[in-house]
């Protein structure tokens, strides 16, 4: 019986997944600890609860019910995108909350996991080449579409999300390096054209060194490296002719330490609370700098900082060795799964993990500039904490059916 | 990996497997790399700093933006106040006696003020008392051995610099309330100030700029050992952008000056932009009683002034128009092809409607329409309002902007209350008013509810040829983000009248100032041929509104007027002599006349006399 159990039940991702809750609970409580904020913690002990069921359930429905509920899931996750910018509540500067009979939710992180299925429900069908042009086409308008909406709310860093899963996915699914590079080079250029002339520069001399390398056709490469100058150039266009107000919001999101609010002053903080931390940290709900408040709204962004400054190197080490492991668990369910689609979704999962992984610890260290997104498992927020909960039920869900085709 | 399988196609090649592995590797090596760089690296540096030194964030104030009137003089100025600040956390209560006799301020306001800024954060300093006086500030600085945690930062502080007030124009600032605290809290802090009025209000993001921080290094006791990583992070505040306003700053005091005594408002409009010239509301105040601190007294004694200085009588009033009116039946006549100009009407002084007789001033014999804007005629307007019908009335009212919203820049308005068929089905019930209702509003009267700021776009629009203007204070805006000055784009829309039409209604108002038996001929200006139409209107409040609308010069005009004076009397008498010298002013420079007219009260004579003095 146990052999069986152990044989269809993905102990790996249940425990990291858990073990990475419980850091976020310790963390959470730990930083809202002297505001009294007792609220913020039981909420959050709350939503692990509701999310551990949400993971279970994930787990255990049949494959074929979540491969079949992808399409209706993303185009009802379009709907509530578009129903969020006429009525949602403005948290934060932006509209990402949606009132639902009093419960505060943020849809764009279930969007994030219903795109994600929808991205691969769409590359897994037979009829789908990704060979094709026309297909690779639709493929990125499924994600470019709630990215937008997302991007609009203003919510930049879960668009960054959303465009993130792309690259990895079609990479897997087999797409030839020249298409990965005609797809990443306008967004390098559009990024490059927004960051100032000279990483514009050096963004249109890499992009046109990665196309000519990856070229088939020399025509078709040129072509591809003619719409990439245009997509940067329209963005400085574009740029210059918005209003100042949206202009300025644009170089905050970008750059901020021009923000006033003191993005800066917070990484500085974060910079200082992580590197007092040393070899085992100051021990827990001792960290000065957390105890003291000095990093603002710790509890969200900024929450690697508590297991920085408190547990040290060690402890902070421990916390990325658990998403190190969930990671590369994921790319094993996507190697192991027969089913095409749970293959790709596995990687869509595993590449949205990794991404907010690597620019809300790079952010918190001052590698990555500071957009805002949350450290899954960690940060407070309960929809995030189900999203993510459901996603690692996703992925034992993979696992256990890995035989099926 | 025991567990790997081989797709029929290219899902998940082996070499892409191995990529993507490393991938994952590579990231988790670079977070790792930077934690051990932090921690175990930096770790002495970066340790040294959370348990002796304290980051403190000080925030720079910007300047408020500047705002400038159309020659270029400056009528909003910023300058330096001193903020008294205090840090919660290096605050001591027991200097709380010192601090309360030198700032003047009672005790449990000072504790209050420390706790709204613990609620924000313990570490960064919070305002307790804004514009302090110097010998305030020299005690302070005698004493802050005593005062723990005790500071003061230079804020901006507005000056008006000129003899106008325009204060319902510029507007003011006031100190945050809570209430929008809790809403903008992502850039404003407890004791900013924050345009609450006016162009401050509407122009509020522009004006204020952006914030700057300081840096500093500050020991466990709370004094400041230094610039943090000697100011690198430093962020230096940015200027608010000025605004280059339509406003003429002479032409606006002498208008006020005109108006002392007056309840009631004047706006005066370029009629080729739709540029305010002036916008005066009488009774007004002083504006720089909002510049530092306002003293409750005096905010109480604005407040309930019987008089309501407070409240702006340019946008927000909805009187009747009266007279003044009459050019839209007229319009809509003409236009809708009802009557033309050969139309002539005889006028017994009185009109007979149902079983109600409607009075005239005078028995006017055989009128046309331009004699009956003339000299007023109200029987010609009666009879041919139900000529034009209900429906065609209220259209061309809203064509010329009546009823709605003017757009204009200076924040609050009201959209007055331009009667519908459907409006009275709403307010009477179905079938229960009459046609009779109608006649009443063809002259005016009634429930006809207009802005003198509507009146002055009505005016505009008659003098520019048929062109409805939003109305707008701010020309450009000098922005020091980009370095670039922009120009206010206004709105506009025909109102579709034919030249010939707008002709006749143009003579008719021209004979009004200038023909022997024009109704506002106390608006006449020597040399120049001015427009306009009086209106007095009738109300339940005591004596009549007197209105006048008007332009000048004729054939190219420069300036549009609309004067309201409360329960002033008739609008030939009143309100049209300002008007004309209002025009006069602004189109001459100065007034050249030798003699005001003989009708103006001899206090506003005198008064005149010293702002045109004043003046050259």
């Amino acid at each position: 019986m146990f052999a069986y159990f152990k044989e269809y039940f993905d102990f790996k991702v249940f425990f990291v997944t858990l073990g990475l809750v419980a850091v976020g609970l310790l963390s959470v409580y730990s930083a809202t600890y002297d505001a009294g904020a007792g609220l913020i913690f039981q909420r959050q002990l709350m939503w692990a609860g509701i999310g551990f069921v949400g993971m279970l359930a994930a787990a255990i429905l049949p494959l074929k019910t979540i491969h079949r509920m992808a399409f209706p899931a993303y185009v009802v996750s379009l709907l509530v995108l578009l129903a969020l910018l006429v009525i949602g509540k403005t948290v934060s500067g932006s509209r990402s909350w949606l009132g639902v009979a009093g419960l505060g939710g943020q849809p764009s992180e279930f969007a994030k996991v219903a795109a994600v299925l929808a991205f691969a429900a769409f590359l897994s069908r037979s009829t789908t080449l990704i060979s094709d042009p026309k297909h690779l086409f639709a493929a990125i308008t499924l994600i470019v579409i709630p990215m937008g909406l997302v991007l609009v709310q203003p919510d930049l860093g879960t668009s960054v999300v959303f465009l993130a899963v792309i690259l990895p996915v079609l990479y897997w699914v087999g797409a030839d390096h020249f298409s990965l590079a005609a797809i990443l080079s306008p967004l390098l250029v559009a990024a490059g054209a927004l960051f100032g002339t000279s990483f514009f520069v050096a963004s249109v001399i890499v992009s046109a060194v990665l196309l000519y390398v990856s070229r088939k056709n020399r025509f078709i490469a040129a072509m591809a490296f003619a719409v990439t100058l245009a997509v940067g150039l329209s963005v400085q266009f574009v740029f210059e002719r918005m209003p100042s107000y949206q202009q300025k919001r644009i170089m905050t999101f970008l750059n901020p330490e021009a923000d006033p609010l003191g993005s800066g002053y917070n990484v500085l903080q974060a910079k200082v609370a992580i590197g007092s931390g040393g070899m085992f940290g100051k021990g827990y709900l001792k960290g000065t700098q957390t105890q003291l408040n000095f990093i603002p709204e710790q509890w969200t962004d900024f929450i690697f900082c508590v297991p920085g400054e408190e547990f040290g190197f060690l402890g902070a080490s421990i916390v990325l060795v658990l998403f190190g492991a969930l990671l590369l668990r994921g790319l094993t369910v996507g190697s192991a799964s027969k089913n095409k689609f749970a293959s790709i979704a596995a990687v869509g999962i595993t590449s949205v993990f990794a991404t907010h992984l690597l620019i809300n610890v790079g952010m918190s260290m001052g590698l990555m500039p500071v957009i805002g997104i949350p450290l899954p498992f960690l940060s407070y927020g309960g929809s995030a904490l189900l999203a993510n909960m459901v996603m690692s039920g996703l992925l034992m869900n993979f696992w256990a059916n890995r035989k099926e085709y | 990996m025991s567990t790997v399988v081989h797709h029929q196609d290219d899902i998940g090649a082996l070499p892409r497997r191995r990529a993507l592995r490393v991938a994952v590797f590579a990231i988790l090596g670079l977070l790792v790399f930077r934690l051990y760089q932090l921690q175990m690296f930096y770790n002495i540096e970066l340790g040294r700093k959370s348990t002796e030194n304290t980051l403190r964030a000080i925030v720079r104030e910007p300047l408020r933006g500047y705002v400038f009137d159309r020659k270029g003089h400056l009528v909003v100025d910023v300058g330096p106040s001193y903020s008294v600040t205090i840090t919660p956390a290096e605050y001591d209560p027991r200097s709380l006696p010192i601090l309360s006799s030198i700032l003047g301020m009672d005790t449990g306001a000072i504790k209050e003020r420390v706790q709204k800024g613990i609620a924000y954060s313990r570490f960064s300093p919070t305002r307790i008392k804004r514009d302090i006086s110097f010998t305030a500030l020299s005690d302070l600085e005698e004493h802050l051995y005593l005062l723990p945690g005790l500071d003061y930062q230079v804020d901006s502080k507005r000056y008006y610099p000129t003899k106008a007030h325009a204060s319902h124009l510029l507007g003011y600032c006031k100190e945050i309330s809570d209430a929008q605290l809790a809403r903008l809290s992502d850039y404003y802090k407890l004791g900013d100030l924050i345009g609450s009025s006016g162009l401050e209000a509407s122009y509020e993001v522009m004006l204020r700029g952006q914030k700057g921080y300081e840096f500093l290094a500050v020991n466990a006791r709370g004094k400041v050992i230094g610039s943090f990583e000697d100011g690198r992070n430093d962020i230096s505040p940015q200027e608010g952008f000025d605004l280059i306003l339509s406003l003429d700053a002479g032409l606006q005091a002498f208008a006020e000056s005109l108006m002392t005594n007056y309840r009631g408002a004047l706006v005066a409009i370029d009629p080729s932009t739709g540029g305010i010239l002036s916008l005066v509301s009488k009774p007004d105040f002083d504006p720089s009683i909002f510049s530092g601190v306002t003293p409750v007294e005096e905010w109480t004694r604005l407040n309930t002034d019987t008089t309501k200085p407070l409240f702006n009588r340019a946008t927000m009033t909805r009187y009747p128009p009266g007279s003044t009116y009459k050019m839209v039946l007229a319009a809509a006549a003409l236009e809708e092809g009802i009557i033309d100009e050969k139309f002539r009407y005889t006028c017994y002084g009185a009109y007979r409607y149902g079983n109600r007789t409607f009075k005239d001033l005078s028995v006017h014999g055989s009128v046309n329409v331009v004699e009956a804007i003339q000299r007023s005629c109200n029987v010609f307007f009666y009879q041919l309002i139900h000529r034009v019908g209900f429906e065609k009335w209220t259209e061309y009212g809203r064509r010329f902007g009546f009823g709605q919203l003017t757009g204009a820049d200076i924040g609050e308005e009201t959209q007055g209350l331009l009667p519908s068929a459907d409006y009275f089905d709403r307010v009477y019930g179905k079938g229960r008013w009459t046609q009779g209702y109608l006649v009443s509003l063809a002259i005016g009267q009634g429930e006809l509810g207009v802005s003198p700021l509507q009146m002055a776009v009505y005016a505009a629009a008659l003098a520019n040829g048929g062109t409805v203007q939003q109305p707008h204070a701010v020309q450009m805006i000098r922005n020091k983000f980009t370095n670039r000055i922009e120009e206010f784009q206004q709105h506009t829309r025909p109102v579709g009248l034919s030249a010939t039409n707008l002709a006749l209604i143009r003579e008719g108002m021209q004979r009004v100032v200038n023909a022997p038996r024009g109704t506002g001929r106390a608006a006449r200006i020597p040399d120049i041929v001015a427009a306009g139409k009086t209106g007095t209107a009738e109300n339940p409040h005591g004596e009549d509104h007197s209105w006048f609308v008007g332009f000048a010069p004729f054939e190219q005009p420069s300036i549009a007027i609309a004067v309201m004076l409360e329960n002033a009397g008739s609008g030939g008498a009143k309100a049209a002599p300002i008007a004309g010298l209002v025009m006069e002013k602004y189109i001459h420079g100065a007034i050249k006349r030798y003699r005001y007219t003989p009708r103006l009260t001899p206090l506003v004579q005198a008064d005149t006399v010293k702002v045109i003095t004043e003046a050259r």
